[in-house]
């Protein structure tokens, strides 16, 4: 479980990044913090392995107040997903998945079997392992950051807007198969978006903010679709324009779904849900 | 004599070939544009054309050109004077560059510490000895310190000068180089879990050293030419032995042409080296 407690960051100059934030995240969960630029949203993310210290306020992981602990060893004990994947150019792709694991001790044959292991995982070939990462696609790159995440078996992973730099087609698989992913390993997942449809899907839960890390509305996906808690939340999430109403509409004897422009989405089944 | 050494190559983003982000600078001449390049090509070409030759008209009269005052630069006791000479050379600029450079990166490093006693020593050295002509750095190993009894061998009076004077100029290109690092990755190798010392040698000193081994090759081009200062100690290198030669056969037009050549050649060689470090990192930057 990881628990934030009134936690503020203000910058020398005084710029306010997080005003008065709380949270708690369960274990196993997949927590989405979504909002625009300046919400505060990876610096919130980063106070847990410390890459940001809190102005005031608590970040505990497990009831481990952060504080405490050597952020070296922490943020090699918490897997770390980043934008544009944030490889190491000079390294092959087995090395930068093995780096970590190596820096903790294990040795290097079992680092780089388990390496192999991960990349099959996340859906890479392993003819890339000996690649560099300029030799790789966005779409590979990302994987391999993702596998990098993941090979120290951390508990907790976080990651931020891991798949921003990549095209809509490739993310949408990379956002299914994260799915696959956590539905076998069950990590808690702290993700980082500004997409509030990717939020939707990756995350158990969402939090929406407002600048200055303040709580709009925090639910599932449906909680907040179905009750968005005033008009910056609905307008977030498009609610507001119409764009998340479907409608049936019955064509050749079939419920069929259609959302707000007239495209269909889906066919409403006997049990009454609609599936996509 | 250290200008050819502050360039740092730029770090060429992905997908931002080399020679498109050259034209963007630079607008296509049209027919007139064209026209006046070409004149003025001409015009340059003739005038260096004519320069040479009036400098080998004045030698031919002063008969500089006479075939004997050449060849005796193939016998082999001629050669094998020059050639000595130049073992000199080689020698004191590679014990330079090999303490120089070295020193150079811990300078840098020095000077980017996060402790302000020594990051502020470091600038404070780094300043004086870019700044300061590097005779007067071989003057002071040479008159000045042996005025208070320390004296070095004639070797190490000049080595010394050129590791203090390149040591502190290549410290400026690594220092550049590590700049040069996308702050992306000092994020990402804190996020992975490097702590500082182990992000700068896994992760940022590998790639600074990379992007500068070609300024660091013009640096050992401009090494080997501070070397020439070995004359003020009487150290025998190149030049000194030309200098000798000189006062023995009076062929001082024939031999300075030939140690100037020689020079050239080596320096020609080792620009080359640089440039196609430099292309091939290009190549490379650009392969994503």
């Amino acid at each position: 479980m990881i628990g934030f407690e009134n936690v503020r960051k203000e910058y020398p100059g005084g710029t306010i990044a997080v005003e008065d934030f709380s949270l708690e995240v369960a274990s196993h969960e997949s927590m989405v913090l979504v909002g625009t630029s300046g919400s505060g949203k990876t610096t919130l993310m980063r106070m847990i392995n410390r890459m940001v210290d809190p102005t005031s306020g608590r970040v505990h992981i497990d009831g481990d107040d952060v504080a405490g602990l050597d952020p070296v060893k922490l943020r090699r004990s918490v897997g770390y997903v980043m934008q544009a994947s944030g490889l190491l150019p000079h390294r092959t792709v087995l090395d930068n998945i093995t780096t970590v694991p190596v820096l903790r001790g294990t040795s290097k044959n079992e680092a780089r079997s388990r390496a192999h292991e991960l990349m099959e995982t996340v859906g890479l070939d392993a003819a890339l392992a000996s690649r560099y990462p300029a030799q790789l696609s966005g779409g590979q790159q990302q994987r391999v950051g993702v596998a990098r995440g993941l090979a120290a078996d951390p508990n907790i992973l976080l990651m931020d807007e891991p798949f921003g730099a990549v095209d809509p087609i490739v993310r949408g698989e990379l956002q299914q198969e994260l799915l696959h992913l956590q539905r076998d390993l069950r990590k808690t997942i702290v993700f980082v978006t500004h997409d509030i449809d990717e939020a939707f899907l990756v995350g158990d839960r969402v939090v929406i903010l407002r600048p200055g890390g303040v709580i709009a509305q925090i639910g599932t996906p449906q909680e907040i679709l179905a009750d968005p808690a005033d008009d910056f939340v609905a307008s977030f999430v498009g609610a507001d324009r119409g764009a998340r109403t479907l409608h049936v509409e019955r064509t050749d004897g079939q419920d069929v779904v259609v959302d707000a422009d007239g495209r269909a989405a889906g066919v409403l089944d006997a049990g009454g849900r609609s599936t996509s | 004599m250290s200008a050819a050494t502050a360039q740092v190559p730029s770090r060429a983003t992905p997908r931002a070939t080399s020679r498109g982000a050259t034209q963007v600078l630079f607008d296509a001449p049209g027919p007139k544009g064209r026209r006046r390049i070409l004149l003025l090509s001409v015009v340059s070409a003739v005038v260096i054309l004519g320069v040479l030759a009036a400098g080998l008209w004045t030698f031919a009269e002063n008969g500089e050109l006479d075939p004997d005052k050449w060849v005796v630069y193939l016998r082999a006791d001629y050669l094998a004077f020059l050639g000595h000479g130049l073992l000199g050379t080689l020698k004191v600029t590679a014990v330079a560059a090999v303490v120089a450079f070295p020193a150079g990166l811990l300078l840098a490093l020095a000077r980017m510490s996060r402790l302000s006693v020594l990051s502020r020593a470091s600038t404070v050295w780094i300043e004086f000895f870019r700044g300061i002509p590097m005779l007067l750095v071989v003057y002071a190993f040479l008159l000045a310190l042996p005025a208070y009894g320390v004296t070095f061998p004639r070797f190490w009076m000049l080595v010394i000068p050129m590791i203090l004077v390149s040591a502190a100029s290549t410290a400026e290109v690594f220092r550049a180089g590590i700049k040069a690092v996308d702050v992306g990755q000092h994020e990402a190798a804190a996020a992975i879990g490097l702590g500082r010392r182990h992000a700068l040698v896994h992760v940022i000193l590998p790639q600074a050293v990379r992007l500068v081994l070609p300024s660091l090759i013009l640096a050992l081009v401009t090494l080997l030419k501070d070397s020439t200062l070995g004359y003020v100690v009487s150290y025998n290198e190149l030049q000194f032995q030309g200098k000798t030669m000189v006062s023995i056969t009076r062929y001082l037009v024939q031999t300075y042409l030939v140690v100037s050549l020689i020079y050239i050649v080596i320096n020609f060689l080792l620009t080359r080296v640089a440039l196609a470090l430099d292309a091939r990192m290009k190549a490379r930057a650009s392969a994503g």
